[in-house]
């Protein structure tokens, strides 16, 4: 080290402890690399599921940028002989990828359009001046846009009414209050919620359609997806509105002046202007391609279409588009769908599954609710620590192969990547949330831990009583 | 010279922007006020920045716009800027996005020639490690709260001069506590902690602690430097001897209403980050205000 200075030393400890993560997964990836293969699996298989330890470590930990994660896991497995280059940029593009990155686009076009006024007017004509009342027309507004256009679209529209509300209720934004977390975990897990509806209310959603259409599980329609997903929808709200009152139960019961200056505050932005018409009227046309071109053309292509059509009409620029899409996200999502095909196709998910029932028949006697609580509860704690579209990416093709009813294993692994409650980085909607300064850490296990509890026993009832009706 | 002043809240950072702006009047120092907010993780930092711009269309600021309105209330009433800038109010709207989770506004300072206030998010060390890096700050003001167990990476990776405001009372007369030994760092160290007992108008104590009874020659001949600099400085001041472990006595001499400047170690990093150092050990312990010079 004497031919280094004293400060490129510093750079190189630096460098270290930051990238920590890094330099033990690439030093376990060798390790397990030289480890024989278990019984059991193919040395495709055992390499495939390196990989998939290597990204789970690098999301988790941060430690380097989320696109050189995507682009690691390409190099990876082309490097590691899981597939030749031309396979795995196959399996890398697809529809999902199509609709992730449509629907991003899509959020930013219509968040843009400033209709965040409207649907503070809407709502608080619905819900009067009652914070009670308020609380559940957030969740319940949040929870069913958001089934339609994604949940960071409807939270970035909503949070503005929030602290709208806080801060003409008298209270500071600088600082939790009560009434602050209330209204703003509203907003979170109403989204949260909501994001089960359909198909379109999160990427993960299509990336379970197209894991069962392309393992040859069956195809699933827009609206029998709604079918399985929206009563528990529906179920859900009034639970996390009395969860969320009592555990954040606000000194204001009514919230008059702050819904008098809001009023006022709205007024002010006038009535709908064209370009709002006419980006209502292009959203309704892609939900009605979601429903009823879906089956022939992809979720994905209606969304890029929708976005054409924004384009084309001027409701937004390029520019814009470009400078707000989270590019990074679509690249990784692309690269975690490419791993899962590769699990698949090598068999590691199979093994997976397997060695997972095996060692969990010893415990439980009925195979079918071990099935089914592995792959709700650890999609749920996935969820948690990595992020929702991630988790259906990876833990998708293994739940799939657990055996029973793929269509119920399949949407109740993507319902229970909704269950996003318990920290900060568990979804969008958690961070946005977070950004405002004005949630501490602590309040997502505060009420997180009862929604989440609640959510699964009333996926188990729904699982178990009501979807078996439908097929 | 330049100095970097970290804020984090209305609340605890009035004293850590008081000695800063008074030091940075010290140096006539080109200051930079800042406020390093939450991190937000990649998978959603482009729904934040959406959701954020929302806020603001509803005129709301977004977290940390209102630290950098107190700094700005606290230099106008202190005329660290120009009248015209006062006059014309806080300027949020011209907070320029200049990447990198970083937003700043320009103003003209009146005892420096400007004051730049901005908005950083991130890790506090990572956003404060570039932030020196890439503007060169000769000093890194940050207050006694956000010290915890940061005190290692301040020393090991920030690229200047450390301050931490610690357990600052506005209301007391502090004395300023010098180690002098024969560290190539110290005589900076001297000069600065001379400038900051002037700017404040008040006294130094220089201490020397040696392990054993017989003092190095290169400890005497800092002594000697140190005292003549400190009489042609024309500023009260006592120097003692002293023997002893140098962090433990630094740390014993301190009382609550010391400001102890040190010069850093000039260890090899690789040692200072598995052993620490003599600055290190008197940072984590103290309980007044120290500058480590580098």
């Amino acid at each position: 080290m004497a031919f280094l200075s004293n400060k490129a030393i510093s750079e190189i400890l630096y460098w270290v402890t930051r990238k920590k993560w890094l330099i033990i997964s690439f030093l376990l990836s060798i390790s397990l690399f030289y480890f024989p293969s278990p019984e059991g699996l193919s040395s495709e298989g055992h390499r495939t599921l390196i990989i998939v330890l290597i990204v789970l470590i690098l999301i988790m930990s941060e430690s380097i940028p989320l696109p050189a994660v995507a682009i690691l896991i390409l190099i990876m497995q082309v490097i590691l002989g899981v597939d030749t280059p031309d396979g795995v940029a196959s399996t890398f593009m697809s529809d999902a990828v199509f609709f992730i990155m449509g629907s991003l686009m899509l959020a930013v076009s219509i968040v843009s359009q400033g209709l965040d006024k409207r649907l503070a007017l809407g709502i608080i004509n619905i819900t009067g001046n009652k914070t009670w009342r308020i609380v559940v027309g957030f969740i319940s507004i949040s929870a069913i846009l958001s089934s339609f256009i994604g949940e960071h679209t409807v939270a970035a529209m909503m949070l503005p009414v929030a602290l709208s509300l806080i801060k003409n209720s008298g209270l500071p934004l600088d600082r939790s209050t009560q009434l602050s977390s209330l209204l703003l975990f509203s907003i979170a897990y109403g989204c949260a919620i909501g994001s089960i509806g359909t198909p379109s209310g999160g990427g993960r959603n299509v990336i379970m359609i197209g894991y069962l259409s392309e393992f040859g599980f069956g195809n699933i329609s827009y609206v029998k997806w709604m079918l399985y997903t929206y009563p528990l929808l529906l179920l859900e709200i009034p639970f996390a509105s009395l969860v969320l009152w009592f555990s954040f139960t606000p000194k204001q019961k009514q919230l008059d002046s702050a819904i008098r200056k809001l009023k006022v505050n709205v007024a002010k932005s006038g009535k709908l202007n064209g370009n709002q018409i006419t980006a209502i009227l292009l959203f309704i046309l892609v939900f009605l391609g979601w429903i009823f071109l879906s089956p022939l053309i992809g979720l994905g292509i209606v969304a890029l279409s929708g976005v054409f059509l924004y384009l084309v009409f001027g409701l937004i620029d390029w520019k814009e588009i470009s400078h707000n899409t989270n590019w990074g996200v679509i690249l990784l999502f692309g690269a975690a769908i490419s791993l899962g095909i590769q699990m698949k196709q090598t068999g590691a998910a199979l093994w997976v599954a397997e060695t997972a029932l095996i060692n969990l028949d010893v415990i439980f006697q009925d195979v079918t609710i071990v099935r089914w609580f592995v792959s709700v509860f650890l999609t749920g704690i996935l969820t948690n620590l990595l992020s929702n579209a991630a988790t259906v990416a990876v833990l998708g093709p293994i739940v799939l192969d657990m055996g029973g009813n793929p269509m119920i294993i399949g949407i109740a692994t993507s319902v229970a990547s909704a269950f996003a409650y318990l920290t900060i980085v568990a979804s969008p909607t958690c961070m946005i949330i977070h950004s405002t300064g004005l949630i501490k850490s602590r309040d997502y296990l505060k009420a997180g831990w009862k929604l989440f509890i609640i959510s699964i026993i009333l996926l188990l009832l729904v699982s178990y009583l009501y979807w078996p009706l439908l097929r | 010279m330049k100095i970097l002043i970290a804020v984090s809240s209305k609340k605890y950072s009035k004293p850590t922007l008081r000695v800063g702006m008074n030091v940075a009047r010290a140096f006539n120092a080109s200051t930079t006020i800042v406020d390093v907010g939450k991190k937000i993780n990649e998978f959603s930092m482009k729904d934040v920045v959406l959701a954020q711009e929302r806020v603001e269309n509803w005129n709301i600021d977004r977290p940390g716009v209102d630290v950098l309105e107190w700094a700005f209330e606290y230099l106008a009433e202190n005329s660290f800027i120009e009248k015209n800038d006062i006059d014309s109010g806080f300027p949020k709207n011209t907070l320029v996005d200049t990447g990198s989770n970083r937003s700043e506004v320009y103003l003209k300072g009146t005892v420096c020639d400007n004051v730049n206030l901005i908005i950083r998010n991130g890790n506090v060390i990572d956003e404060l490690k570039d932030e020196v890096e890439k503007f060169s700050y000769n000093v890194t003001i940050i207050g006694g709260s956000q010290r915890g167990n940061m005190s290692h990476d301040l020393i090991q990776y920030i690229d200047s001069s450390i301050f931490v405001v610690n357990n600052f009372d506005l209301n007391k007369n502090y004395k300023i506590l010098i180690a002098v030994n024969d560290s190539p760092n110290n005589r900076k160290a001297i000069k600065y902690g001379i400038r900051i007992a002037q700017a404040f108008d008040v006294p130094v104590e220089a201490i020397t602690v040696s392990e054993t009874d017989h003092l190095k020659d290169g400890y005497k001949s800092a002594v000697k430097w140190c005292e003549k600099l400190l009489r042609r400085s024309n500023i009260s001041y006592n120097h003692k001897f002293l023997t002893g472990n140098a962090p433990r006595v630094i740390n014993r001499e301190a009382s609550d209403n010391s400001i102890i400047v040190m010069g850093s170690s000039t260890k090899n990093p690789i040692l200072k980050f598995i052993a620490g150092s003599k600055p290190l050990e008197v940072m984590k312990n103290c309980n007044c205000p120290i500058l480590i010079v580098k």
